[in-house]
C-alpha cells in the first residue's frame, strides 16, 4: 500500500508541476518541464511497483513488524517529535537533556548517577564545543535564555 | 611536459610545507578536520567555512594549508562513523556504509577501519602524483566539456548507482526520480521562479541534502535499530597491529580496485562541480560489477570499502586541480576554499603558479605530507574512537538524535529544517523497510540542479532537439556507457533466468505492500 501512496504523491508532484511552463519558452525549457517529467517518471515507477505488489498476493501474508516494535520505535521518536515541537521554549540543550535522562533511566534503566552524569555532561559539552569554539548559534530556547542572560 | 622542472618544484614545494609553522598548522588542520568528519551533519564543507575567517590572520600558505589538512582530515574521520555507528560521517563516506558497517558488525571493525584509512591513503597518494604531473593536460580535456558531455556524464553517475542496486531496478529508478524531484524544489536558477514549493516561503530556499541525509540516515537508522529491540548495543571497536597487519595482507589482492578507484575519483573530481560523493559511489558501483565477489557486495566484503574509499580521497585532491590551476572550484568544499584565495589577495589561475611558487607548491608539498601524517593519526587514535562505540545504545540513541539535530540545524538556522530532518527520518524507515533503497535517492538529490542545468544548456544548444547529446562524440560515448552500465546486470540476469528456466518465480526479495 506504500507504492499506492508513492503514487498518489507522484500525482500531487505533477499537478504542483503543471502550475508553471512545461513546454518550450524563449528561454529555453520552461521552469516545470523538468520537474513535470521527473514527477511522470516517478509516478510511472510507483505504479509498476504497485500492480507488482498487487498480483503477489504472498508479499501482504509476512507482518511488517515484529511484536512490541510499533511501541518501541514510538517512544523512541515521539519525545523526538515533542523536543522539536518545544524547541523555542526548552531549545536544544535543555531539550536534549531532558531527552537524554528520560530514555537512558525509562528506556536504558540505568543507575541515576550514570543518568544525570549523561545527561548533564553532554549537552555542556556540546554546549561548548559549538556555541564557545566553533562558535554557532543554537537555539537555546526561551529558558535558557533566560538562565544565561537573564531575559 | 618537462618533468624535471616539476621535481624540482616539488621538492621545492616539500621543503616549505616541512617548516614548522606549516606542519603545526597541517597537524591542528587534520586533527580538526577528523574530529569534523566524524561528527554526523558538520562536514568538510562546513568545516573549511567555519576555519576559513581564522585563516585571515595567517600568511596565504599556511592558511591553504590549514583549510585543506580539514578536509583531509574530514575525508579520514567520516569513515570512522560509517563504519561504527552506521552513521555517515560525511556524504562521500555513506557509500563505504554499506559493508563497512557490516564488516564492523560481524566483529571486524579493526578490518574495515584498516581497510578504509590505507585505501583512502593510498588513493590520496596516487592521486597527489597524479596532480603533480599531469596537472595541466588533464584540466584541458575536462575544460572542453560543454553543457551536453557534462549532463552525460551525470547520466553515467546515475546509470552506475541505479545499476549497482541488487535489489529492485524498478525502486532504484523511482528513488532517482524523486532525489532529483526534491532538488527542483526552491527557486528555478533559469527563470527565477519558486518551484514545487506547494505555497510554502521557507521551501522557496530549497530542501538541502544534508539535512535529507541526516535524517534518512541518522534518524531512521535509530528507528531501525529500536525495532530490533536494542539488540546492538553498540559495536565492539579493536584495532590491533593485528588487525592492520592482516588487512594490509589482503590489499595486493585489490590492486585494481584500487587503480580504478583512483583514476575514477581522481577524474571525477577534477571534472567542475562533482567531488568525492559522486566518485565514491561510481567506484562503489563499478568494483561490485567486476569484482568475482560483486554478488556478496553488501554483506561486509573488504573491497566494498577499499572502492569507495580510494575514490573518495583522489577525488577531493581532484577537485583542487581545476580550482588551483583554472580558478573552478572542483567541488563544493574547494568553493569554499576558493573564497580564501581572494581574502588572502591571490588571483587564482594558470599564473599562480608563475607569481606563487610558494602558496602553489607549498600546498602540492603538504598534499604528500598530511596524507602520510593523517593516516598514522587515525589508525593510532582510533582506540580513543573505540570508546564511543562502547557506549550503550539507550544513551547512543538519544545523543544520535542531538547530534543530528544540530548538525541539521547548523545548515540553515531554521527550525522548519528539523522537521524535515524528522519527516525523511520516518520516510527512511520505510523506504528501508520496503526495499526501495537509498543510496539513488541521495544522489540524484546533490546532483540534481547540476543535471537539470545541464540538460536545460544542452537543449537550448541543440534548439530542443535531444539529438545534441548522441551528434557530439564524448557525450554520446558517455550516454552509451551509461545505458550500458545500467542495463548489463539486468540483461545478463535475463539470459541467467533465461538458461534456467525451472527456477522458482522469485528469490526471497524484499516484501513490499
Amino acid at each position: 500500500m506504500f507504492a499506492a501512496g508513492l503514487v498518489i504523491a507522484g500525482v500531487v508532484f505533477m499537478r504542483e508541476a503543471l502550475q508553471l511552463p512545461t513546454g518550450w519558452t524563449p528561454a529555453g525549457p520552461g521552469p516545470g518541464f523538468f520537474p513535470f517529467w521527473l514527477a511522470a517518471g516517478f509516478t510511472v515507477s510507483a505504479l509498476a511497483v504497485f500492480l507488482r505488489t498487487w498480483n503477489s498476493p504472498q508479499a501482504q501474508a509476512e507482518p511488517f513488524l515484529p511484536p512490541g516494535a510499533a511501541q518501541r520505535i514510538l517512544v523512541v521518536f515521539l519525545p523526538m517529535v515533542a523536543v522539536v515541537a518545544l524547541l523555542r521554549y526548552l531549545g536544544i540543550y535543555l531539550g536534549g537533556a531532558l531527552y537524554l535522562v528520560g530514555y537512558t533511566r525509562l528506556v536504558g534503566r540505568h543507575p541515576w548517577p550514570l543518568v544525570l552524569a549523561v545527561g548533564i555532561g553532554v549537552p555542556l559539552a556540546l554546549f561548548l564545543i559549538f556555541e564557545r569554539w566553533f562558535l554557532m548559534p543554537m537555539p537555546k530556547g526561551v529558558v535558557l535564555e533566560w538562565i544565561l542572560y537573564g531575559r | 611536459m618537462d618533468v624535471v622542472r616539476t621535481f624540482h618544484d616539488l621538492l621545492y614545494g616539500l621543503s616549505v610545507a616541512a617548516s614548522p609553522e606549516n606542519l603545526l598548522v597541517a597537524v591542528v588542520g587534520l586533527l580538526l578536520g577528523t574530529a569534523i568528519g566524524v561528527l554526523p551533519g558538520l562536514g568538510g564543507t562546513n568545516g573549511v567555512a567555519l576555519l576559513l575567517p581564522l585563516t585571515f590572520h595567517l600568511k596565504p600558505t599556511p592558511a591553504i594549508i590549514l583549510l585543506a589538512s580539514v578536509y583531509w582530515g574530514a575525508i579520514f574521520g567520516g569513515a570512522i562513523t560509517s563504519i561504527l555507528f552506521r552513521i555517515p560521517g560525511e556524504p562521500w563516506s555513506v557509500a563505504t556504509m554499506f559493508d563497512g558497517y557490516p564488516l564492523a558488525k560481524q566483529g571486524k571493525p579493526g578490518v574495515a577501519l584498516t581497510a578504509a584509512f590505507t585505501s583512502s591513503f593510498l588513493g590520496g597518494l596516487v592521486a597527489i602524483v597524479l596532480f603533480t604531473f599531469f596537472a595541466p593536460p588533464l584540466a584541458e580535456v575536462a575544460l572542453k566539456f560543454g553543457p551536453p558531455e557534462n549532463f552525460a556524464v551525470l547520466l553515467l553517475a546515475f546509470a552506475t548507482i541505479a545499476g549497482l542496486e541488487s535489489g529492485d531496478p524498478v525502486k532504484a529508478v523511482l528513488m532517482t526520480f524523486l532525489g532529483l524531484l526534491l532538488a527542483t524544489v526552491g527557486f528555478d536558477i533559469v527563470s527565477g521562479t519558486p518551484r514545487m514549493t506547494f505555497g510554502s516561503v521557507a521551501l522557496q530556499s530549497g530542501v538541502s541534502f544534508v539535512i535529507i541525509a541526516i535524517g534518512l540516515f541518522g534518524i531512521g537508522e535509530i528507528l531501525l535499530t529500536v525495532e530490533e529491540a536494542l539488540r546492538i548495543q553498540g559495536l565492539r571497536a579493536r584495532l590491533s597491529f593485528r588487525d592492520v597487519w592482516e588487512t594490509w595482507k589482503l590489499f595486493p589482492r585489490y590492486f585494481w580496485t584500487i587503480v580504478r578507484g583512483t583514476l575514477l575519483g581522481f577524474w571525477i573530481g577534477v571534472l567542475p562541480g562533482t567531488g568525492a560523493t559522486p566518485a565514491s559511489f561510481m567506484s562503489y558501483g563499478l568494483a561490485r560489477q567486476f569484482s568475482p565477489r560483486g554478488s556478496k557486495f553488501g554483506t561486509g566484503e573488504v573491497e566494498g570499502v577499499v572502492a569507495p574509499e580510494t575514490a573518495a580521497h583522489a577525488a577531493g585532491i581532484g577537485a583542487l586541480l581545476p580550482m588551483v590551476t583554472l580558478g573552478i572550484p572542483g567541488s563544493p568544499t574547494a568553493a569554499v576554499m576558493l573564497a580564501g584565495f581572494f581574502i588572502w589577495g591571490l588571483n587564482p589561475g594558470p599564473l599562480l603558479f608563475q607569481e606563487n611558487r610558494e602558496f602553489v607548491w607549498g600546498l602540492v608539498g603538504s598534499m604528500y605530507l598530511t596524507n602520510v601524517i593523517g593516516v598514522l593519526i587515525v589508525l593510532t587514535l582510533v582506540p580513543a574512537f573505540a570508546a564511543i562505540v562502547r557506549i550503550p545504545f539507550a544513551i547512543l540513541a538519544p545523543l544520535i538524535a542531538i547530534l543530528c539535530s544540530i548538525g541539521a540545524y547548523a545548515v540553515n538556522n531554521q527550525v522548519l529544517d528539523l522537521w524535515i530532518m524528522l519527516g525523511s527520518g520516518l520516510a527512511g524507515y520505510f523506504f528501508k523497510k520496503l526495499g526501495y533503497p537509498l543510496a539513488p535517492l541521495v544522489v540524484a538529490l546533490v546532483l540534481g540542479d547540476m543535471t537539470e542545468q545541464a540538460f536545460r544548456q544542452s537543449l537550448i544548444m541543440g534548439q530542443g532537439s535531444p539529438a545534441i547529446f548522441f551528434t557530439r562524440p564524448i557525450s554520446a560515448f558517455f550516454v552509451l556507457v551509461a545505458l550500458a552500465v545500467f542495463l548489463l546486470p539486468h540483461v545478463r540476469n535475463l539470459v541467467r533466468r533465461a538458461r534456467r528456466p525451472a527456477v522458482p518465480a522469485e528469490a526471497p526479495g524484499a516484501a513490499g505492500s
